[in-house]
């Protein structure tokens, strides 16, 4: 690769001339992303591979709101890494949790890969974010352009621009609906062809009918001829102004997208290009490392989940439930399931008659105990006694060695005892559930 | 109303799974003629190549800061800044200051009284008059 224009021989910094400017071009230039101190820095610290090219870290910073030429933003990376956030997160599980209700699963993936969770880990892996997005400005920052002080959001959805069928009339948003038309996290996502930017669950491209460049150049040793190919070298004779007016003209008015948006679509984008660069097994790895490792757990520890494992996953797991009346569910549940109807008893109390009163409350059906629950009073005792018993049933796992998800047995999956050479682990058929009870 | 859930996000326990060194960028700034710059400056020259090779997770500056005293100042994760005077100090203690700035988590000093401090519950849980042995007197 040649010397970068902006820099020297030796690293220092030399004004650039007339003929070489970077400030025309929306986002640096692909042979700045190895001169930047911030990018290198990044890459060492998420501790990413040498095959992840500092060319595409950089891109991978660049939000659509930004640069709007599919070529240079990250929104196609970012449409790969949403679905293989989405694949890892439900497939752990849907394979560890095999009874988890359908709303809960919903909210548990949005707490592993939802948007919030992503916006923090960028904010964690320490990505600055650009004042303005520019040609000139370092690539180690994170480049988008604000959306306009007093205009609507960037993802406020109005009828007629969500997936769903006859939004305008305001039907009632059923859990098989939301499966089937929603995102991944069960909330309502942009229609494709509304022309919206979305990036909460999947990126689409802004509409724009002259959009017919590649969308990720392939991962290969000469990926910096390849980037540079795109966007050709500054010479007099190709200007940037030139090239880009003739080829992508930006639009006029630019849709503009919060700092929170913009993060979480450059996580995404970094896991579409890992990926693409580092393959199946790495990708894996890293998602276990930054994603599957985050705890999640309630935020104040109730006395309701204190029964349960004391393992992260299923406390956490078990907070997300909002059960609004446990005992009919219990009841149905054993009805379904073929056991004795469940039966309430009192196990011990204290201070009937006093201030604080403790009835602590078992449910028995037959001669087992479901669950347990103390409350202040009987029936909040009774109550929570059935809640426990539900998220005990709901958060069933099977044993350690007993799960296998299915990107572990993948061949090349490297982890597992590999037994044959690039082999991934034994596939065992997950245990699959007839599904939550139908009040 | 069926079954309900609620939406919450997981945090961040850094260390399990991957560890992200909280030291982002450390400036180091010398003056060319004070005398308190002299270890500093040979510390540029000498122990600042290979410092900046074995942490290149750090964004590392180098800047003159004329008539003034040498200082190291490190930019953390969550948005604070710690600032180390280095004047008149040799090269081998500018290193032991630049480490300790790259090896500090950010956060304000604070005197730690507890032997341990942990996000998770209790083991052993809450003391519980319901549970346990039963005395009868």
């Amino acid at each position: 690769m040649g010397a970068f224009e902006g820099i020297d021989k030796l690293g220092r910094y030399q004004p650039p001339t007339e003929s070489c400017r970077h400030d025309h071009i929306p986002s640096p230039h692909p042979e700045a992303a190895v001169h930047s101190p911030k990018l290198a820095a990044l890459h060492a610290r998420l501790s990413l591979p040498e095959r992840l090219p500092l060319q595409t870290l950089a891109r991978s910073l660049v939000d659509v709101s930004a640069d709007s030429d599919p070529a240079f933003n990250n929104s196609s990376l970012a449409i790969l890494g949403s679905d293989i956030l989405g694949y890892y997160t439900s497939e752990f599980l849907l394979c560890h949790y095999p009874r988890l209700p359908m709303v809960v699963l919903f909210a548990a993936q949005s707490a592993y890969v939802g948007p919030k969770t992503l916006a923090a880990l960028s904010q964690e892996w320490g990505v600055e974010a650009a004042a303005c997005p520019g040609g000139e400005v370092d690539p180690g920052l994170l480049q988008f352009t604000q959306v306009d002080p007093g205009a609507p959001p960037p993802d406020m959805l109005k009828p007629g621009t969500t997936s769903r069928p006859n939004d305008d009339r305001h039907y009632r948003r059923g859990l098989s609906s939301r499966i089937v038309y929603d995102d991944q996290f069960g909330d309502m996502k942009a229609n494709p062809d509304s022309g919206i930017a979305i990036t909460g669950s999947s990126t689409s491209f802004p509409s724009s009918p002259s959009r017919s460049q590649p969308t990720f150049p392939p991962p290969s040793s000469s990926l910096s001829s390849t980037l540079t190919s795109h966007r050709p070298n500054l010479g007099p004779d190709r200007q940037p102004t030139a090239s880009r007016t003739t080829a992508y003209a930006p639009p006029p008015s630019r849709n503009g997208t919060t700092h929170e948006r913009a993060r979480q679509t450059f996580v995404r984008a970094l896991c579409g290009a890992l990926y693409l660069h580092c393959g199946k097994p790495y990708t894996r790895s890293f998602f276990r490392a930054h994603i599957l490792s985050r705890s999640l757990r309630p935020s104040t520890p109730s006395p309701a989940t204190s029964s349960l494992p004391s393992s992260s996953a299923p406390q956490g797991l078990a907070s997300l439930f909002a059960f609004t009346q446990p005992t009919r569910d219990l009841s149905r549940l054993c009805a379904r399931e073929g056991f004795e109807p469940p039966v309430a008893r009192l196990i011990s109390e204290t201070g009937r008659a006093s201030r604080h009163p403790v009835f602590v409350v078992g449910v028995y059906s037959g001669r087992d105990k479901l669950g347990e629950g103390a409350g202040s009073s009987l029936d909040e005792a009774r109550f929570r006694a059935a809640a426990n018993a539900l998220r005990g049933w709901y958060l069933y796992t099977p044993g350690e060695g007993e799960v296998s998800m299915p990107s572990e047995t993948e061949i090349g999956a490297g982890g597992g005892n590999g037994r044959e050479r690039g082999g991934g682990k034994k596939y065992i058929p997950p245990f699959i559930d007839p599904g939550e009870v139908v009040v | 109303m069926p079954l309900q859930a609620l939406r919450s996000a997981t945090k961040p326990q850094n260390g399990v799974g991957a560890f992200i060194l909280q030291c982002k960028k450390l400036d180091f700034h010398y003056c060319d003629w004070a005398g308190s710059s002299k270890g500093m400056n040979a510390f540029l020259q000498h122990n600042l190549p290979t410092f900046a090779r074995q942490n290149p997770q750090v964004e590392i500056t180098v800047s003159p800061r004329p008539r003034k005293h040498p200082v190291i100042r490190g930019t953390y994760i969550n948005g604070r800044e710690k600032a180390v005077c280095v004047k008149n100090l040799e090269k081998d203690q500018i290193l032991k200051k630049a480490e300790l700035l790259r090896d500090a988590s950010g956060e304000k000093l604070r005197r730690v009284t507890k032997p341990v401090k942990s996000v998770n519950e209790s083991v052993r849980g809450v003391w519980d008059p319901f549970h346990g042995a039963k005395w009868n007197i």
